[in-house]
């Protein structure tokens, strides 16, 4: 049993995907909040928190994909049930963006919603992966 | 910065649409119906049939906005008669980039200026204080280059009309303003020579609680002399200061340095100021230098519930005396006649005075009158006289004297000014006055020793229509002054005759009448042409 292998695949893939649209969701936000500055009303004090948690989403979502990407691979349940900790935190922050934010473009719902279906598939494969690691 | 992350409650705002059914921006006029406007609420069916065109076709909220309400008015032609449609629709806009939502709620709409109070003022001032919001174009930095400089003094002169400033508002002439009571509001005019009277309820009880009534509150602000600039301030001086007691006699105090402010003194209140005759001296770039004010002081009885008071305003450039003009060029029916006389040793006249005459008084005696003389207003004829009383005791030669003196006044001009605008300078534009004697008795005594006294001085102006014929000035050609003299007969000791004495002014026009011209009769021009003859000539 130690030849086959446990970590998910899939999993894997969802992560790799997940980093790169994780740079052109970072940049395409920032590019947004630059836009809604100059063709709205966007105070100040609204413009950063808005800035704030953006940086804080790829903080974080780096930490996560990290923390997911190394426990699959090691095939740590520790790692990967952080991970999906993380994964509450961001959903949240996701949610922020699709919801709470200053200016909803309908570009912000596109990307938010994308992110919140990442989440969702990640977070079903890494119970089912922490399931089968614990086994 | 900290405060905003946890203060801020979530709210998503679905962005409320403006009802766009019921904005309507061609609706002008009130419970009518526009025209051309169809989403007039005013307009029938019958006004809409008779439309053209819609001015205002679609109305819609923001269009940043993902979807909206769009209301869109259009015109039916085709139908008969013709009639308006109304859709309600919804708008999509297409973009990725329209607002789905927001979450401020002033996103959208225009904000209103937040009102300024002791607690934000600060904040407000470091906000909206800076020079990119500041609204006048002239900066308060007085170290500024020459450039800018004369930019400053080319704004901050006075100009004509512009309101004199004070160091709290402005120079304040009070005058009627719908009614006959006084407004305090009326500021002065730069170089508007103003006068104004105006009516101000007032009691003894309230004397000295009226502001108005004080000569403190007339003097007490410091004019500026340049505009907007508090740096060079003018005091208002007391010029001088006029006692009218309550039968109106009037009495020029000597003292005018003394502040008299209004108190109750034997049930009269007294120091009222009933006018003010403000003189501000100016220069040619627009500064004030000189403030002075004449008072009339008055005093008021308990009856008094009113009085009237006079204001007064004149402006005189620094370093001129003002002298009135009499016409601009040519004399001006009812100004009076200006006139000079040559002092020994100037080539031009210089002494500029009135032509007067004699003015009537209540009473007819002549030796008893005061000197009063009344001044020569072109146009207008005048005739004065008196009685002149003579007693046996009286001698020719210093009688004689006393009435030339009294027809002819203490000076008499030699020159009288031809336009009503002739300056002292211009020789040419001075008439001398030609004097005439004549005497009543056509009969010459032989003893011319008997004594001849003037009894009438009649002064005959000659004018004349100088000028364009649209616009003809009057301008004086001839000054002639008759004494007519009358023998005096010796009078038998206690006995007394009366003689009238006259003295007129007669304006003639002498002015040549317009002669009719008529065109020369048309001729007929017929030459041969100069070679026509050519070959032979």
């Amino acid at each position: 049993n130690s030849s086959s292998q446990m970590s998910s695949v899939p999993l894997q893939l969802l992560f790799y995907v997940n980093g790169i649209y994780l740079i052109f969701y970072f940049l395409a936000t920032l590019a947004m909040v630059l836009y809604k500055r100059q063709a709205f009303s966007y105070p100040e004090d609204f413009l950063s928190v808005d800035l704030t948690l953006l940086v804080i989403t790829a903080i974080a979502e780096v930490l996560r994909l990290y923390l997911g990407i190394r426990g699959n691979l090691t095939e740590e349940e520790g790692l990967l049930g952080l991970s999906l900790v993380m994964t509450v935190g961001s959903v949240f922050l996701a949610v922020y963006f699709l919801v709470w934010q200053t200016y909803v473009l309908k570009i912000d719902v596109i990307l938010n919603t994308i992110l919140l279906l990442f989440y969702g598939m990640e977070s079903i494969l890494k119970i089912s992966a922490i399931a089968a690691f614990i086994r | 910065g900290e405060h905003a992350v946890m203060c801020k409650v979530p709210v998503l705002i679905s962005v409320s649409p403006p009802k766009v059914a019921k904005l309507c921006v061609c609706d002008l006029l009130v419970a009518q119906c526009d025209v051309n406007c169809c989403c007039d609420p005013d307009c029938s069916a019958a006004d809409f049939s008779l439309f053209t065109t819609c001015s205002v076709p679609v109305v819609t909220g923001d269009s940043h906005l993902c979807s909206q309400k769009a209301a869109i008015y259009s015109l039916d032609v085709e139908a008969n008669p013709p009639e308006r449609v109304f859709k309600l629709i919804d708008q999509v806009n297409p973009s990725i980039f329209c607002i789905h939502a927001t979450n401020y709620e002033q996103a959208l709409t225009f904000s209103s200026p937040e009102i300024p109070t002791s607690e934000n003022f600060d904040q407000l001032l470091k906000q909206f204080g800076s020079a990119t919001f500041s609204a006048e174009p002239e900066s308060w930095d007085l170290n500024t280059d020459d450039q800018s400089l004369s930019d400053a003094n080319e704004t901050y002169r006075y100009q004509y009309g512009v309101p004199i400033q004070t160091v709290d508002a402005f120079l304040r002439l009070p005058s009627p303003v719908v009614s006959s009571w006084c407004s305090d509001e009326n500021p002065a005019g730069f170089l508007v020579n103003q006068a104004t009277k105006c009516i101000r309820s007032v009691s003894v009880e309230k004397c000295d609680d009226i502001q108005a009534v004080s000569m403190l509150f007339y003097t007490n602000s410091s004019i500026l002399a340049k505009l907007y600039e508090f740096v060079f301030q003018v005091n208002i001086s007391v010029q001088s200061i006029v006692v009218q007691s309550l039968n109106g006699m009037r009495t020029l105090l000597n003292d005018r340095d003394v502040l008299r402010l209004p108190m109750i003194l034997d049930e009269l209140c007294i120091n009222i100021v009933l006018g003010v005759s403000y003189h501000i001296t100016y220069t040619d770039a627009g500064e004030i230098i000189e403030a002075a004010a004449a008072f009339v002081l008055g005093a008021i009885s308990k009856e008094a519930l009113s009085i009237e008071q006079s204001f007064e305003i004149s402006f005189t450039q620094v370093n001129t005396t003002p002298v009135p003009l009499s016409g601009n060029p040519g004399y001006v029916v009812g100004l009076p006649v200006r006139a000079g006389f040559r002092p020994q040793g100037y080539p031009f006249p210089v002494e500029m005075i009135q032509l007067t005459i004699l003015q009537s008084t209540s009473n007819q005696d002549c030796l008893a009158a005061q000197g009063a003389r009344a001044p020569v207003l072109f146009g207008y004829n005048m005739i004065s006289g008196c009685k002149l009383r003579i007693t046996a005791a009286m001698k020719c030669q210093p009688l004689t004297q006393a009435l030339l003196d009294l027809l002819k006044g203490q000076s008499f001009p030699e020159y009288v000014a031809s336009f009503g605008n002739s300056q002292a300078q211009d020789v040419l534009d001075w008439v001398p006055i030609t004097h005439l004697r004549i005497s009543e008795q056509r009969i010459y005594n032989t003893f011319q020793s008997s004594c001849q006294i003037p009894v009438s001085l009649e002064i005959e102006v000659k004018w004349t229509k100088y000028g364009s014929l649209v616009n003809p000035q009057a301008r004086i050609v001839n000054v002639t002054a008759t004494i007519t003299t009358t023998t005096l007969k010796e009078l038998p000791s206690g006995t007394e005759r009366t003689i009238p004495i006259t003295s007129s002014v007669v304006f003639t026009d002498v002015s040549s009448p317009a002669e009719p011209g008529y065109k020369a009769w048309p001729t007929i021009n017929a030459k041969l042409p100069f070679d026509f003859f050519f070959p032979f000539v």
